[in-house]
């Protein structure tokens, strides 16, 4: 039974930790590479004594570090400078010395997270639950009160009576091989194993079903629906209160809503045409407006262009082109006639656009209708 | 005992110990059954922690109309509580990682027990936020995330940065904790025979294996820790006193805050710290390990610490008459003679007065008469932030809106829920993790280390 | 019992450095005078930057050594005698204060306030010239009695090997300390702070007191490192000591940065005009540049030049380090005081050369004075043994 397994390492353990630092400083001259020493605590000087490199931790720490604060840095500019820039106690949109906290915050936490992550799973390898030297009374010794050295098998240099010997030399109190376990060697890690996969699965449905429960159903119970259950009519909401027994209500007579003056020349176009005026002068904001309007309401069949340029030319009635004689020479007022009551086929704008935004789509008809007919003064 | 041997090192540990009865005497407590003492102590906290449960409920029902709060005293409670945990929880990083870079060996006994407070103490701030947020469940707002609305979170708003603040200082206690705590994993996962137990203590070791190769970069992990950790530690409480300091209230907005708070948390940290051990010392016969030089050192602190706050008092009294602004003046005119001026007095008599009484070594080292004192440092500091939030707020800058705030019955019994919720955890962590680190422990008992051979 | 063992042979320092500090001296000293000729202004607000400065050098000297008594601290005991020679410039400090009571009126403007400023009248029963010399000669002597007794103590315990020197030192160190606090904080109030009398910040003191620990640190490792180098200590300083002395160096520097940027930020973010005015008054001009420039000097460059091992035990990189921190203490010191004087812009001359050079050559000699006459290692010290095994 013995023979069949296979050798890890030779462990020799001592009762100080004077002597397990020189069997340490021995071993290297040795020339033993693979060969590690065990304490229950660190020791002064053990660096030295194995000659080890000094830890690149602190890189990962400096890296982690410098770039959590630049990140931070770079996301809350982008935040509070571009993507939604609102003025707050007259400071700058981008108010450096109110970032530092965060930024430092984040520093710190991206470092501290990154380094212990690195030095457990990266440099140690851990989590290691199935290896050689545990569950051995080596183990047990060096985890409570004595110290221990190890070379294992795979030294270049490993030849087991040299090895005994060189043990018994630095003054070993006990020498024992330590082997591998079948299980450590044969158990290989499946990812398709069924135990896995089954965790996996109650895991899915739990998560799911509890994210589903509490996003769909439980924000909706009391007391957490008291924000949205409250003692008033939300609309289209019936009530007892009014002998219609409707929750909303007309508004009182004579209300005007804000942006919509009510039009006073209804079915008089050529009235309308005499006394309006437009009161938006043409500037950069008022076409920007009105294109953007005339590109929504009116292009469908009046075209981009406005010479009747639409997908409906050639149906019936063809849509008209605005560049013809008799709308070049219509006043504003007889346009605005138009959008507010429509002609002919044309429906009524007047719910679609506010005043305002007639006005500024009538601007942009007459830049439209310049540019199909520019003159040589344009140019300058 | 009268002359101290200034040849010679301080012991860290009392008397002689082999290294396997210290891990006998630090697994102790989680290798027994709980006795009856802990379940009386137990139902006591839970008692605390019911009748918090309940205030809460009271609190969430009805709304937070329930408590004192009025109109210019909008903050109350809530705000103080928080910003006493949070102190509380100060003490814990000092000791694991400031006292860590200066070398102090005498930290090993307390050090673990300290971090474990400092996490539970900041679990126990973090709830009166998420309580004052009226809808603590939809707390998730508060952390910057891409949403359809397009709306985010400010980061010019001091409140935002205690998230920040208090949500890295937790999360990086707690890996700093974890961290100190594999090795003693490790060392029970060896020791013990019982099977669930052994699989915990498994996964939760990580299969460490007390290699040197090991230890060398865990022992820089440490240092890089404690080196993050300390900045962080001051950081975090000053932060705290940005909520305050960034506004224009008299009595609020004074640039000494961020040291005078940082002070004032580790002060009434230490109080916190040293008032468990002494009961936690007695009760698993620590002694040894909590030693009486220890004590002495901790109060030690504590007047350094008290006596930095004392001298923010003076300077922030002296500067508000300096400056000769009107509504200083009268902010602090006000709180040492105005309405609340018993307030200020127990704050004063509680926090610079009595830990004066440190400066004497027999009372330093009379473990009753410093308990009482560190009782008085924790009320002390508890008024000390009800003095700054209610008396600035109760008489603000417009006499016609001035009132009176009184707490109510609820109030308290969140206040007390509070207690009740910390040492809760406190129990449960005695009997579930080792309350000493045995590996830091070990390190420091005479003889422990090599002996200077290479100059 | 381990103090005998210890064998030290005194060694004089090389005759070269006192003549460079005697040359530094009277060099400065010309310059000073000079500048006191033709421009006694604004020689009189160079000359509170030199006092102010070798009072942190000294004070702070004295406070280092104070609290190594008070902390316990064995690994600073070997070199423990830098610190008391250091804080022996406290001696001198007289000296530059002269010229500055003679010329109270000139500098500070609450000596003779507006009518119309309430303010500042309102002040007047801390703000008064004579209040204010009866303060600075109060600091001066409690600095001076403290530096003679524990000094004289610690040089007594050369010879006797008494144990008990050491608590006693202890317990005047004890009384010491809090007496520091608020007298450095009152002489920043005094000499920095009411340069603009109507300014006000609760932290200032605080803040003096940040360049002041460095100030001290820097002076005491350049020294230490020096004479070590050159052999001057018992078996040679450790590296591991130079390594606490790069951290406490970058310790403070972070300190200093924290408590500036708090002052920064808290008025900066309320922004409220009775204190905002004095950071404006820093932003005018070519103020601006000396403004961003103290953020390099005295934190980003101190800063990544410690950040790294090697940079704290390497004595080159050290003293580098050390030096520059100096040099830091200065400029912020120039930031603090000059814009009072030369309200549009900075300004630079022969004038500001005089005194630094003066304090350098004054130190220097204080330094060679005292270790002539004295041990450079304090022999009769319990904790030298174990100051000198010290290893972290």
């Amino acid at each position: 039974m013995m023979n069949e397994k296979i050798l890890y390492s030779y462990t020799g353990i001592f009762n100080t930790p004077d002597e397990v630092k020189h069997a340490a400083e021995e071993a290297l001259k040795h020339g033993y590479k693979k060969y590690d020493v065990h304490t229950p605590y660190p020791l002064h000087g053990m660096n030295k004594a194995m000659n080890l490199p000094a830890s690149k931790l602190g890189y990962v720490a400096l890296v982690f570090g410098l770039s959590g604060a630049l990140a931070a840095m770079l996301t809350m500019w982008w935040i509070a400078a571009v993507d939604y820039p609102i003025v707050t106690g007259g400071k700058p949109f981008f108010a450096f010395p109110a970032y530092v906290p965060v930024a430092f915050e984040v520093t710190v936490l991206s470092a501290s997270i990154a380094t212990v992550l690195a030095m457990l799973f990266f440099f140690f390898k851990l989590p290691n639950n199935s290896h050689p030297l545990h569950a051995t009374s080596y183990m047990k010794k060096v985890s409570t009160d004595k110290y221990g050295i190890s070379i294992q098998a795979e030294d270049p240099k490993f030849d087991e009576t040299s090895i005994i010997k060189f043990l018994e030399g630095v003054g070993a109190v006990e020498i024992n091989a330590v082997y591998w376990e079948e299980e450590e060697i044969t158990h290989q890690h499946k990812i398709l194993e069924p135990k896995f996969l089954t965790f996996l699965f109650f895991a899915a449905v739990i998560t799911s079903g509890v994210t589903y429960f509490t996003l769909n159903k439980l924000l909706f119970m009391q007391p957490f629906s008291w924000m949205m259950e409250q003692q008033k009519l939300s609309v289209q909401q019936k009530s007892v209160l009014f002998p219609d027994g409707f929750g909303m209500r007309q508004p009182v007579n004579g209300t005007i809503a804000r942006g919509y003056l009510p039009y006073e020349f209804k079915g008089q176009p050529d009235v309308a045409e005499e006394r309006l005026i437009n009161p938006i002068p043409i500037s950069k904001e008022s076409l920007q407006l009105g294109q953007q309007k005339y590109d929504i309401y009116c292009s469908m069949c009046h075209g981009y262009q406005g010479e009747g340029d639409s997908r409906l030319r050639g149906q019936f009635p063809n849509p008209p082109s605005l560049h013809s004689e008799k709308v070049k020479t219509w006043k504003d007022g007889r346009i605005f006639a138009v959008i507010t009551e429509g002609q002919n086929v044309m429906p009524s704008y007047a719910a679609q656009l506010k005043n305002d935004e007639r006005w500024a789509v009538i601007n942009y008809i007459r830049a439209l209708q310049r540019a199909l007919d520019a003159k040589e003064s344009d140019l300058q | 005992m009268s002359a101290v041997d200034y040849t010679k090192e301080l012991p860290v540990l009392e008397g002689k110990h082999s290294l396997r009865e210290l891990d006998d005497l630090i697994a102790k407590p989680l290798e027994i059954k709980p006795d009856k003492k802990f379940y009386i102590a137990l139902s006591i906290t839970l008692s605390m922690l019911g009748l918090g449960i309940f205030g809460l409920g009271l609190t969430f029902y009805y709304g937070i109309g329930m408590w004192g709060n009025n109109n210019p005293v909008g903050w109350a409670f809530d705000i103080i509580n928080f910003v006493f945990w949070v102190g509380i929880g100060h003490a814990g990083t000092l000791i694991s990682a400031i006292l860590f870079l200066f070398r102090q060996k005498w930290r090993t006994g307390i050090a673990r027990f300290a971090e474990g407070m400092t996490i539970f103490a900041v679990m126990t701030a973090a709830l009166f936020p998420l309580i004052h947020v009226g809808r603590p469940w939809l707390a998730g707002y508060l952390f910057p995330y891409p949403n359809q609305h397009s709306i985010w979170v400010h980061f010019s708003s001091p409140l935002l940065w205690d998230v920040f603040a208090v949500g890295t200082y937790f999360t990086v206690s707690l890996i700093f904790w974890y961290v100190g705590l594999i090795p003693d994993f490790a060392t029970m996962r060896e020791r013990t025979s019982h099977k669930i137990k052994k699989i915990t203590y498994s996964i939760f070791s990580l299969g460490w294996r007390f290699s040197n190769r090991h230890w060398q970069h865990y022992e820089m992990v440490y240092l890089i820790l404690a080196g993050f950790a300390t900045p962080l530690v001051l950081s975090v409480h000053t932060i705290v006193s940005f909520d305050f300091a960034v506004s224009i209230m008299p009595g609020w907005h004074t640039t000494i805050f961020p040291p005078y708070f940082v002070a004032g948390a580790v002060f009434s940290g230490f109080a916190m710290v040293q008032n468990v051990l002494i009961v936690i010392r007695k009760v698993f016969n620590y002694e040894q390990i909590i030693t009486i030089d220890t004590l002495d050192k901790m109060n030690k602190i504590m007047l350094v610490t008290g006596s930095m706050v004392g001298y923010a008092y003076m300077m922030e009294f002296f500067i508000a008459w300096y400056s000769g602004v009107e509504a200083e003046r009268f902010t602090f005119f006000n709180r040492a003679l105005g309405p609340y001026a018993w307030a200020y007095w127990i704050m004063v008599t509680c926090n610079v007065v009595s830990p004066q009484l440190f400066w004497f070594k027999k009372i330093r080292r009379t473990i009753p008469v410093m308990f009482v004192i560190a009782v008085f440092v924790n009320i002390g500091m508890w008024f000390e932030r009800f003095v700054i939030v209610v008396t600035s707020l109760s008489r603000d800058f417009l006499p016609s809106s001035w009132a009176y705030y009184k707490p109510t019955l609820v109030d308290g019994a969140i206040l007390i829920g509070s207690f009740g919720f910390f040492f809760t955890w406190i129990l449960l962590f005695t009997k579930a993790l080792p309350v000493v680190s045995m590996a830091e422990a070990k390190a420091v008992v005479d003889g422990a280390q090599p002996s200077h051979k290479d100059h | 019992m381990s103090s005998s063992s210890i064998e030290y042979q005194k060694k004089d320092l090389p005759a070269k450095i006192k003549t460079i500090g005697l040359a530094l001296f009277i060099v400065g000293l010309i310059l000073v005078v000079l500048g006191y000729v033709v421009n006694p202004e604004r020689s009189a607000y160079n000359n509170i930057i030199a006092f102010t400065f070798l009072a942190s050098v000294g004070i702070g000297s004295l406070f280092f050594v104070a609290v190594e008594y008070l902390a316990g601290a064995v690994w600073s005991t070997p070199f423990r005698r830098v610190g008391e020679f250091l804080s022996s410039s406290i001696v001198i400090l007289p000296l530059l204060l002269i010229p500055l009571l003679l010329n109270v009126n000139n500098i500070f403007h609450w000596t003779h306030p507006a009518p119309a400023d309430k303010s500042l009248i309102d002040k007047a029963p801390y703000l008064n010239v004579n209040f204010f010399i009866v303060r600075i000669v109060a600091f001066w002597l409690i600095w001076f009695l403290f530096y003679y007794f524990i000094t004289k103590n610690s040089r007594r315990q050369d010879q006797t090997k008494d144990q008990l020197i050491t608590r006693t030192n202890t317990k005047i160190s004890a009384v010491f300390v809090p007496l520091f606090a608020l007298t450095i904080s009152f002489t920043a109030i005094d000499w920095l702070m009411s340069l603009e009398p109507h300014w006000f910040s609760t932290i200032f003191g605080v803040y003096y007191f940040s360049g002041t620990v460095l100030a001290a640190l820097a002076s005491g490792t350049v020294f230490i490192i020096l004479l070590n180098e050159r052999g001057y200590f018992v078996k040679g300083i450790h590296t591991d000591s130079y390594y606490s002395l790069g951290a406490l160096l970058f310790a403070f520097t972070n300190f200093w940065a924290y408590i500036a940027f708090s002052q920064f930020l808290l008025i900066w973010y309320a922004n409220l005009p009775e204190e905002t005015f004095w950071f404006l008054q820093r932003w005018e001009g070519s103020w601006k540049f000396v403004s961003v420039g103290l953020i390099l000097v005295r934190f980003v460059v101190p800063y990544f030049g410690l950040l790294s091992q090697p940079s704290k035990m390497e004595p080159k990189r050290l003293i580098t380090m050390a030096s520059w921190i100096l040099f830091a203490h200065y400029y912020d010191l120039y930031w603090l005081v000059m814009p009072n004087f030369s309200k549009e812009g900075a300004l630079f001359g022969w004038i500001e050369l005089g005194f630094p050079i003066l304090i350098a050559g004054l130190v220097i000699l204080v330094f060679v004075y005292n270790a002539k006459k004295q041990n450079l290692v304090p022999i009769g010290d319990p904790k030298l043994k174990r100051g000198i095994d010290f290893r972290l």
